[in-house]
This record gives C-alpha cells, sequence and structure tokens, in this order.
C-alpha cells in the first residue's frame, strides 16, 4: 500500500492502554485521511458530549503527507466542539504532520480522561506517556521547548486546561488547530501536549507522474496572480487581503455595524512590511510561504486575525494587534473567535474596548478570571446570557470571520450550510466572489450559488482530506492533485471520483449534526444582515440580504444535497449505506 | 441560469468555434436547463446529471477540425497534447472517445473522462467541456479546447503529412477566410484622456475591439495603462469585452494590495513599463501569430520544454519572439528587453504583447498587422506543400499568397 501506512496508534488516557491497530486499506482509500478518516473514526461516538472523556480526539494526516506534493505536510484534528456541539476538524500544517507519517501512523486516536497532566510522546514503536505536571499552565512556546527534544510538538495552553471554548491546539512553528475549541477538548482530557519524532520514508508509486503533476501545479501557483503575484501572500501573505476587502467594502468593522474602516490602512499588508520588515515564514514543505514574521522569528498574524482585532473592535494600533495575535498563540486561544466576542462585549456595553484593554482581558479570558469567565464562552453563549443574542455575529456559535456576508451573498449562503459553523474556509466562496478563482462570480448575486456552494464543500472536504492547504487551489484544482494521488497511490482518482469522496464526507458530518439535534434552523445568520446596510460609497451599494431571495436559495441548497426541507435525511440510516 | 446559457451559447457562436445548428449547453441548478440544439440534449442531460459540475457544452466547431485530426491520429490513439501554452497550462493533455465508446444510454466513457479533465473531443460530436462553477466556466474550457485543437490541426499539416485533398476540401472555407485581411478598424478608440472616467473608457473600448476582431481566443488576454505613478490593468480571468468594473488601480510603490486581483500578467506589463517608454500594453492571443510562434528552424537544440526553457531571440516579420511562462514565470524577465524596438514581442505557443506611447490604436494595429502577415505566410508555407496542381484558393485574391 502506497500513501498509507496502515496504522492507527489509539490511547486510553484513563488507563494508560496504547495499542497499535491497523487500518483497513478499504477505509483509507475511500476517506483518503486527514477531515476523512477522522470523520470515520467517529462514527461511533459522534454523540458523545464534547467534554465526555470517552469523546475520541483524532489527529490524521492524510496519503499525500510526506512526499513532495505541494502544500501537503498537513493534519487535521477531528472531535466534537464544546463551542458549536457540531462535528468538527481543522487542518494545520507543521513539521508535526509529517513526522506523524514518518512514525509510520496514518491517525492517532485518543480518548479517556488522565487523572494527572501527561503528554503523549510518539515513536514509530508507538506511545508513551509522560508525566506533564511541571509543564500544567505554561504558555503554548515554553511547552513545546520543553519537549522539542523528542520530536515536533502539538500542545494546548493555559486556554485549553481551562476549557476556553475557543482554545486552540498549537502546533510547535505556531499553527493553530483553530476555532471550534479541540483545544479544550485535549484540556478535558488533561493531555497538555503530544510529540512525535520519526523518520522513515514515504515511498512514491509512479515517480515520473507525480513529478510532472507537481511540475503542473507549480506553474498554476505561477501563473495564479493571488499566490505568487506582486501584491500576492506569497510577498504580503494573507493581509494582503487587508486593502481588498476595504476596497470592497466588506470589511466587518465594529461588529459588524458597518463594513468598512477608515483607517485600515494602518495595519495593511504594506503596512506590516514598513513596520516589520517581515520575513518569509510558511508551513513546512510549502512552496509559497504565505506566513510572515518578525526578523526574531515571531509570527505576525493573518488577515482574519489583523481585520478583527483590528476594525471589527475599531482598533487601528498595529502594535497592539500584533500583540494580541502572539497573546492568544502563547495562550493557546482562537483569534478570530476571542476578537469577536471582544466586538460583541464592546457592542453590549455601548462601548468598544481601547487598545490597552485588550491584552489584559485576553489574559483574563485564558485564565477564566473576572470578565474573562464569560468571555471564555464565546460570544453567542455571552450575548444570550447578557439578553441580546442577536449581537453574537456568529452561525451555530461560531463567530463570523473577516468577510461580511453581505458583500458576498456565496459566502452568506455558505456560512449557514458549514456543518462546523460560521467558516469561511468550509465552501471558500471568496475564492470566486473576490478572488475571481477559478472564475469569476457576482457577489452581489445568489443566482446559482448553492449549487456552486455545494459543489465547493464536496471539492474542500477532499482537500482536508488530502490533507493540502487550500490556497493551493487558488492556482491548482482537484486534476493536479488528483494526479499526485494517482501516482502516490497507484490508484486512479481523478476530480469526479475525489469530489464523490468529499460529498460522503460532507454527509456524514451533516448527519452526525443532525442526529445531535442539528436543523435548518441552525443554518442561520444574525438578524443583522437582513435589517441593517452596509457602508456604501464609491459608487458601490451595500444593501442588507433579501430574507426571501435567501431562504429560497437555502431551500434549492437543500434539495440539491438531497436533504429534506428541515435541512434533515430522509433516511435515517444513511450511515448504514455508507462504507 | 437561463440568462447565463443564452448568453454563453451566444458567445460561441459568435466567436465562430461552435456551430448553432449542432451545439448546446446546459447548465443543473436544482434541474438540469440547456440552451442550443435539442437534438443534443439527451446526451447533455445523460452526462451532466452524472456529473459534479455546474454545465456542460456540447458542441461541434464549423470547421471539420476534429475530422481532420482524427484522419491523422494514429487509430490507437486517446488524447491530444495541446501545443500552445495557455492550454498546456490549463488543461493538460486532452483526452479523445471514439463514436463506438459511447452513447447516449451508455455515456459512462464521456462520464469517466470529464470526470478528470475539463474538456475531451468526441469523434461524432465535436467537444465536450465542462464547468466546475458556473456556465462561464464551461465556456472558457470549450474554447481553450478549440484553440488547441485549431492549433495542433493547423500546426500539424504544416510540419508533418502534407495535406490531402479531402483535408484541403475539408477546410477550404478556413483558406478563404485567410484570404481575407482583418480589417485595420482602429480609427475611433477613444485615447486615455487624463480624467478615470476616459481612462477607463479608454481602456474598455480597446479591449472589447480586441475580442471582436478575433484576436484572442475565447475572450482572454490582458490590457493596461499607464497613469502617472499607477497603472490601470485588467483583473485576472476578466472578459476583454467587458470590462466595466473589471479594471484594478495598482501603485508604483505598492502601497496598496486592492489590485490583489489584477491579471497574472501584472508582472509583466510592470517590467515592460519600467523598461521603455510604453503608456499603454495590450495582450492577445491571435490564433495564427500563435501558430506561427511554435515554428523553429533550429536543429540538434538540446532545450525540451522550448516553450518555457528556450532563450533565443527568434525573429518573425521583424516581431522578437521568446519563450516563457505565465504569470511569475518568464515572461516577465524575456519580454520587456525585446519589446520596445518592434513595439511588440510573441510569445512562444501563447500570444502577443503590444506597446503604444499614447493610446492603444498603435498597439492595436500593430496586432492586426502582425496577425495579417501571419495569415497570409501560413497560407504561403501551406501552399508550398501542395502539388503544382492543387490551389488552396481558386483565384488569387489581393492579400492572398
Amino acid at each position: 500500500m502506497n500513501g498509507w501506512c496502515g496504522r492507527l496508534l489509539t490511547v486510553d488516557l484513563t488507563s494508560g492502554r496504547i495499542a497499535v491497530e491497523a487500518l483497513a486499506p478499504e477505509l483509507l482509500q475511500t476517506y483518503l485521511g486527514g477531515r476523512g478518516l477522522g470523520v470515520r473514526l467517529l462514527r461511533d461516538s459522534h454523540q458523545l458530549d464534547p467534554f465526555s472523556a470517552a469523546l475520541p480526539l483524532i489527529f490524521a494526516v492524510g496519503p499525500l503527507c510526506g512526499t513532495p506534493a505541494p502544500t501537503s505536510a498537513r493534519l487535521a484534528v477531528v472531535s466534537r466542539s464544546p463551542l458549536t456541539g457540531t462535528i468538527y476538524d481543522c487542518s494545520a500544517g507543521g513539521r508535526f504532520a509529517w513526522r506523524l507519517k514518518a512514525a509510520g501512523f496514518d491517525a492517532l486516536r485518543i480518548s479517556g480522561q488522565s487523572r494527572t497532566p501527561v503528554a503523549l510522546a510518539i515513536t514509530p514503536q508507538g506511545g508513551e506517556l509522560l508525566p506533564a505536571d511541571r509543564l500544567w499552565g505554561l504558555p503554548v512556546a515554553e511547552t513545546v521547548q520543553a519537549l522539542s527534544d523528542r520530536g515536533s510538538v502539538a500542545a494546548i495552553g493555559p486556554a485549553g486546561e481551562n476549557r476556553v471554548l475557543f482554545a486552540n491546539i498549537m502546533m510547535g512553528e505556531g499553527n493553530a488547530v483553530g476555532r471550534g475549541g479541540l483545544g479544550a477538548v485535549m484540556g478535558a482530557k488533561q493531555l497538555k501536549a503530544v510529540v512525535v519524532a520519526g523518520d522513515r520514508r514515504v515511498e512514491v508509486l509512479d515517480r515520473p507522474r507525480f513529478d510532472q503533476a507537481r511540475r503542473d501545479i507549480m506553474r498554476l501557483f505561477r501563473a495564479s496572480p493571488v499566490i505568487f503575484g506582486d501584491l500576492g501572500i506569497a510577498e504580503y501573505g494573507t493581509p494582503a487581503l487587508v486593502d481588498l476587502m476595504a476596497q470592497r467594502r466588506m470589511a466587518p468593522t465594529e461588529n459588524f455595524r458597518k463594513t468598512l474602516f477608515a483607517r485600515s490602512g494602518q495595519y495593511s499588508g504594506p503596512a506590516i512590511r514598513r513596520a516589520y520588515q517581515p520575513k518569509k515564514d510558511g508551513c513546512y514543505g510549502c512552496p509559497i510561504q504565505c506566513k510572515k514574521s518578525t526578523q526574531d522569528g515571531v509570527p505576525l498574524p493573518e488577515y482574519e486575525t489583523i481585520s478583527h482585532f483590528g476594525a471589527l473592535n475599531g482598533i487601528d494600533d498595529l502594535r497592539s494587534i500584533v500583540n494580541s495575535n502572539t497573546l492568544c498563540n502563547q495562550l493557546g486561544m482562537d483569534t478570530i473567535s476571542a476578537a469577536a466576542t471582544l466586538a460583541a462585549w464592546g457592542e453590549l456595553r455601548g462601548e468598544f474596548l481601547r487598545a490597552e484593554q485588550i491584552a489584559p482581558l485576553l489574559h483574563d479570558i485564558a485564565l477564566r478570571r473576572g470578565d474573562g469567565e464569560r468571555l471564555a464562552q464565546g460570544s453567542a453563549r455571552l450575548a444570550a446570557e447578557l439578553g441580546r443574542p442577536q449581537l453574537s455575529m456568529s452561525v451555530k456559535g461560531l463567530e463570523l470571520p473577516a468577510y461580511d456576508p453581505r458583500g458576498a451573498y456565496g459566502m452568506a449562503l455558505a456560512y449557514c450550510t458549514s456543518n462546523r459553523g460560521g467558516c469561511h474556509l468550509r465552501a471558500y466562496p471568496i475564492s470566486h466572489e473576490i478572488l475571481r478563482k477559478p472564475v469569476a462570480t457576482d457577489r452581489f448575486s445568489l443566482a446559482g450559488k448553492a449549487r456552486m456552494i455545494k459543489i465547493a464543500e464536496d471539492s474542500n472536504a477532499t482537500i482536508d482530506s488530502l490533507v493540502a492547504c487550500k490556497f493551493s487551489f487558488l492556482g491548482a484544482s482537484l486534476e493536479e492533485y488528483g494526479e499526485l494521488l494517482s501516482a502516490t497511490t497507484g490508484i486512479e482518482y481523478g476530480p469526479q471520483l475525489l469530489n464523490e469522496i468529499g460529498e460522503r464526507i460532507y454527509l456524514t458530518e451533516r448527519f452526525y449534526n443532525w442526529r445531535n439535534g442539528f436543523t435548518a434552523a441552525d443554518d442561520r445568520l444574525p438578524e443583522r444582515f437582513f435589517t441593517e446596510a452596509g457602508s456604501a460609497g464609491e459608487g458601490i451599494e451595500v444593501p442588507p440580504l433579501d430574507r426571501r431571495r435567501f431562504a429560497e436559495e437555502l431551500a434549492r441548497y437543500y434539495r440539491i444535497r438531497g436533504l429534506t426541507a428541515d435541512g434533515g435525511f430522509a433516511d435515517p440510516h444513511y450511515l448504514e449505506h455508507q462504507p | 441560469m437561463i440568462g447565463q446559457l443564452g448568453r454563453y451559447f451566444a458567445k460561441l457562436v459568435a466567436d465562430g468555434c461552435a456551430d448553432a445548428e449542432r451545439s448546446a449547453i446546459f447548465a443543473q441548478d436544482d434541474e438540469i436547463l440547456g440552451r442550443g440544439c435539442d437534438a443534443l440534449r439527451p446526451l447533455g442531460q445523460a452526462v451532466l446529471q452524472r456529473l459534479n459540475t455546474v454545465s456542460l457544452v456540447v458542441a461541434a466547431p464549423p470547421l471539420p477540425l476534429l475530422e481532420v485530426l482524427l484522419g491523422r491520429l494514429p487509430a490507437a490513439a486517446t488524447e491530444i497534447t495541446p501545443l500552445d501554452t495557455e492550454t498546456r497550462t490549463f488543461l493538460h493533455d486532452i483526452p479523445l472517445v471514439r463514436r463506438c465508446e459511447f452513447s447516449v444510454a451508455r455515456p459512462q466513457r464521456l462520464v469517466e473522462l470529464l470526470g478528470r479533465r475539463k474538456g475531451i473531443l468526441v469523434e461524432g460530436v465535436g467537444i465536450m467541456a465542462t464547468g466546475s462553477f458556473t456556465v462561464e466556466l464551461a465556456y472558457i474550457n470549450y474554447s481553450s479546447v478549440y484553440h488547441a485543437l485549431f492549433i495542433k490541426v493547423l500546426l500539424d499539416l504544416l510540419l508533418h503529412a502534407a495535406p490531402t485533398e479531402k483535408e484541403l476540401e475539408l477546410l477550404r472555407p478556413l483558406w478563404a477566410q485567410l484570404s481575407t485581411a482583418i480589417p485595420e478598424s482602429v480609427e475611433r478608440l477613444p485615447p486615455p484622456a487624463p480624467d478615470r472616467q476616459a481612462l477607463l473608457r479608454a481602456i474598455d473600448a480597446a479591449g472589447r475591439r480586441t475580442v471582436e476582431l478575433k484576436l484572442v481566443d475565447s475572450f482572454f488576454g490582458n490590457i493596461s495603462c499607464r497613469s502617472g505613478r499607477h497603472l490601470y490593468i485588467s483583473q485576472t480571468g476578466a472578459s476583454l469585452d467587458d470590462l466595466a468594473g473589471c479594471i484594478d488601480l495598482v501603485a508604483d510603490d505598492n502601497s496598496s494590495t486592492a489590485g490583489l486581483t489584477a491579471s497574472s500578467e501584472l508582472i509583466a506589463h510592470r517590467a515592460i513599463y519600467q523598461q521603455t517608454d510604453a503608456a499603454t500594453i495590450l495582450h492577445g492571443h491571435p490564433k495564427f501569430s500563435v501558430l506561427l510562434s511554435l515554428l523553429c528552424d533550429e536543429s540538434d537544440c538540446p532545450v525540451e520544454d522550448c516553450w518555457k526553457d528556450c532563450r533565443r531571440v527568434r525573429s518573425l516579420a521583424g516581431t522578437p519572439v521568446v519563450a516563457g511562462e505565465v504569470g511569475a514565470g518568464g515572461i516577465a524577465r524575456q519580454v520587456p528587453p525585446v519589446i520596445a524596438a518592434s513595439g511588440t514581442a510573441l510569445v512562444y505557443g501563447h500570444g502577443v504583447f503590444a506597446i503604444g506611447r499614447e493610446d492603444f490604436v498603435a498597439p492595436l494595429l500593430a496586432m492586426i498587422r502582425l496577425e495579417n502577415y501571419c495569415r497570409r505566410d501560413y497560407l504561403k508555407r501551406l501552399q508550398a506543400r501542395l502539388p503544382a496542381a492543387a490551389r488552396l484558393l481558386p483565384v488569387r485574391a489581393e492579400g492572398s499568397p
């Protein structure tokens, strides 16, 4: 079997039992790896409470990890989110994924709950639990440093230990398993860190075919202005989007009350370049290197982080924003949800925070002290508790990222249909509605968007299962990645088959959510977007969304997906028909 | 959706790459819709409903290019490799399906191949191409396959077996068409004025004229105009004949990244402005210029991938011919040093860059004249391969070889 190891490492933290299990080739070939494999491995436990000891936390790599496939040294972490209650996965890059594969594992399944803090050390021979009492309470960097002689590290910070509902798992190089609070799931298990070492090589079955596909992909990257253009993400990182979103008048500002922040130029891509002279950085093995860091190696914020700690909170102080990013990384917290929760709190209080108030509050959230106790629950619970639930700008409890849905109607629809809540990456319609890839679509129209969102959700489920970075697909497509996969494994995977795999993964997630009580009522945008206009100007109108038309397109989406009108499943035995 | 189908069906026909009587375009939203030839509906629906894509074009080129190609390929051939770089970059190889491999009741082979590639050649039908996201994407992919097929067949007639009488007869409408020059109708192009709106109108008009004169494949190409310390440039994937709202302003000093969506050739445009006194740049993909750029008389050359690795500067009617990949590849390095003298540069297998010192008249005129030269030269070269008695054109007309 090429591309996969056929091995799963299972760890029961309650009993301390660690075992190596075989993974059936058919299962791997059908679900690929990463998100797909993780979702499949959750089949028997998807109804467990997110903080239940028995709920597994799954780390899964993909068949391309360990090969020179561009942007593929990644993994997915899958479990159930304590923030949203949905099935949850998040993809992250870094050496950890590569080393897990090099240790000979496709996946790691951790369940149970340790009585005392532990770290899990993995080698090709298996795993070992190490006492981690002395690491408990430490920020992420110190934890990583303490374990780095044993390999690559994934760790939680104080936020995860204290079950902050949007706590991250942080990879050693600064990559985050973010958004849905899987760091809190890890913290509830008293697992401070996982460290992995391995040196096995991943063999590619048909090297000439693989090399040809790789060359094709690199050529497409070079032909993509968003990737390797003068103003692209390889040069400026994702903050290249700051000026573009301002120009398109869809930068969420002051908790989405406006869609333009007049001072966003203070923290744009060029402003960061002037202030920090950043160096190129990025995920292990990635040719794009879209991450930027200071000359001292401190990671600089991504677009969503910078815009939400900036415009969303009405702050233009770049140093403060960079500091907020660094603090979240060290405390192990999601930057989008943290910033959006603070913005919601600002509107709830009637006064947005000043730059100097942010850092102390981030500490309080991570340590659950003072106002931080409330804020640690995320904006939906916070706003509900304070009697104004409509001021949480979230879907299914997940705070919306920095693309205002009134400025991109496909994005609006995709926030609702996302299986993990208000996320831009499930269908990533920004790709065509704003960045014009693979082709431009009318951002102020819903026509045809239901089908487009469905197809993109399927494709992205596949991409998260390969596991590759979505930015690759601003240049390349599943056609080229299918070639890489076919060349690696010797099994033919074209885009159609890959999309069918993605569809199965997506529907499985949707089914899990449905079984956990989610219906069409949860596929709902905050009321503000249907009643308040955005910031018009320079010939661009940003009207509220048309409620009737939006509902019509959502209903069309359900029909295209084969779901019931209530967003559910006509066949309650759906899973039994799946491999 | 219906409006989109009508629009792109009309464009396919107007572009001259699909025969209205034997073509159709389909899309699926929550049901399958179609425009065009009713007889193709069963096949289109049978294929599209099995694919996870939005749209499908099933169309026959007006010229029997596929029939000519099939007659020249070995019976066992299952695909062609495009020679032009645009198609090669975005579409890779193009599968070929024989008549015996499918029917409306048995579309699996078509589905299988369209599930792997964006466009295929189908004996007895023509070209089938999908659009994963939009109706427009199926139109673009169809147009790219047509462009690749056109270049492949016409180059084959020059480089391999001399055309047979039957082939000459099949393509006779083309020879007649080539004997007539593209009109040099550039006189009413508005000049780029200092104010923004007039400048945008000038770019829009020049782009539209470029498409009307068929100096592009589908509607691709790019266009820019210098304005002080900025340049205005068409966005990536923009239709040159519909540029309203699709032109980015890019500052020389990169003080803003709002031009992130600018054409993939922004780097080349910037380098040209830096190294020449150009005020405007026009880039198109005129077919015969692309075709003749592929002809090279070099023997024993060690370069294998000429389209990206060749470093020679050849000349075609006084226009320098260079190689280079799209975007951040070689075009930005190879074109700027050679374009100033003649005002034009031809990129191997790709297209023409032309510059103007004041407006878009000069670059458009240069592109028309180069293409007209290449059309005449192609006929001349093809005629030279025929027996003395065989004539491409029955009557010598002005502008014919």
